[in-house]
């Protein structure tokens, strides 16, 4: 039996994939200046950089989640929203 | 393709870490409240306060404002107040607009970009003291009719949420979709060029000509404004322009901020902070333009 995939369960969803990019950016962001502060100057450098793109990533992350609700709820308009949205992101990083 | 690294002469340590992190704490709680990204704020300090040049200035401010964005948005969605589906539909033109501005900002020279900021804070500053006072004398009058709160939303956009506030359910219908995207794209621009969250226009427009409640606004501004902010932070990142040292710093601290401001945005009213801040906005702008000159 298929599980209803009501309103309350998207907000969490989005809600979810919100709150875990922005906690594991804050964990590189820590663990950077931990390296920064025992001297590792390359480590605190490659830990920094990439809590950064955590949290760059986070909002692709978002609308990817956003893709994938909209559609189980079939409001394949906002899906495509969303996924023009995705796309567009996806462009910005090659840009 | 090469990618140009511009180191700047910034240095972090024991004395303006805690004074950095302080500062974002600041902009969080602003920015959560007023539902705006705190690029306002941001870039201004930076420039001013650091020496950092404009457009290093404009990529920590996009990154910060991604931070505030999903970190608010996240409490937002789950308490009713963003509207996710009217939020997804003006995202297509912000991040539209928000790749523009960026690629622009880049072709201009650094000075050029300061002016256009300074200049940018001016109606921003007269828009956020009109809109408070606005609101403080009259209420929240686009909240509609005193029956509004009983009607159940109709449309897709339509929605209703608890308000503490006042202590009950806020119903509003939404309209003018076409025209709210169109000037999206403009809020995206002006986050891609300037480093602003785009809020100082989402809000208006999303208050003024689609109807909705200012809270609900705010909320839903918060939660589109990471995307525009994060189109234009990797066009930035990719040009070599971000610090990542100072935008873990400034983050650390807008995250506390913003989880902060949260709760005083549900609770309060943020109309007496905006009029507040319209003259700081305001100061600013004047040093800015000063220093450009």
């Amino acid at each position: 039996m298929t599980k209803i995939f009501s309103e309350k369960d998207f907000g969490k969803l989005i809600q979810r994939t919100l709150s875990a990019g922005v906690f594991l950016s804050l964990f590189f962001f820590f663990l950077g200046f931990a390296f920064r502060c025992s001297g590792s100057a390359a480590a605190a450098a490659f830990a920094l950089r990439t809590g950064v793109t955590v949290l760059m990533l986070t909002p692709a992350a978002r609308v990817t989640m956003l893709v994938y609700g909209y559609c189980r709820t079939r409001e394949y308009h906002f899906a495509l929203a969303s996924f023009i949205v995705l796309v567009l992101l996806f462009v910005s990083v090659l840009l | 393709m090469l990618i140009l690294y511009i180191l700047h002469m910034f240095e972090l340590n024991l004395i303006n870490f805690p004074l950095l992190v302080t500062f974002g704490f600041c902009i969080g709680v602003l920015g959560s409240v007023m539902g705006v990204g705190g690029g306002i704020f941001i870039v201004p300090a930076l420039v001013l306060a650091l020496g950092i040049p404009i457009h290093q200035a404009i990529a920590v401010s996009l990154v910060a404002i991604v931070a505030t964005s999903s970190a608010v948005a996240s409490v937002n969605i789950e308490r009713g107040l963003a509207n996710m589906r009217l939020g997804v539909t003006l995202e297509v033109t912000t991040a539209l607009g928000s790749i523009v501005g960026a690629l622009v900002s880049g072709l201009l020279a650094p000075n050029i970009v300061q002016f256009l900021f300074s200049i940018t804070l001016f109606p921003v500053a007269f828009s956020m003291f009109i809109k408070g006072r606005r609101v403080l004398k009259h209420g929240d009058t686009l909240r509609g009719p005193a029956g509004m709160a009983a009607e159940t939303p109709g449309g897709v956009f339509d929605s209703e949420f608890f308000d503490p506030a006042i202590n009950s359910r806020t119903a509003y219908r939404i309209k003018n979709i076409a025209p709210a995207s169109f000037l999206s794209f403009f809020a995206g621009g002006l986050s891609g060029l300037l480093g602003l969250g785009g809020g100082i226009i989402q809000v208006p427009v999303m208050n003024l000509l689609c109807g909705m409640p200012i809270k609900a606004a705010a909320a839903t501004s918060n939660f589109l404004i990471g995307v525009s902010a994060a189109a234009s932070a990797f066009i930035y990142f990719r040009k070599g322009y971000l610090i990542p040292e100072l935008a873990a710093v400034i983050v650390i601290g807008v995250l506390l901020g913003s989880f902060t401001g949260i709760y005083i945005l549900y609770k309060t009213r943020s109309e007496k902070i905006q009029i507040a801040f319209s003259a700081l906005v305001l100061v600013v702008a004047v040093m800015m333009l000063k220093r450009t000159l």
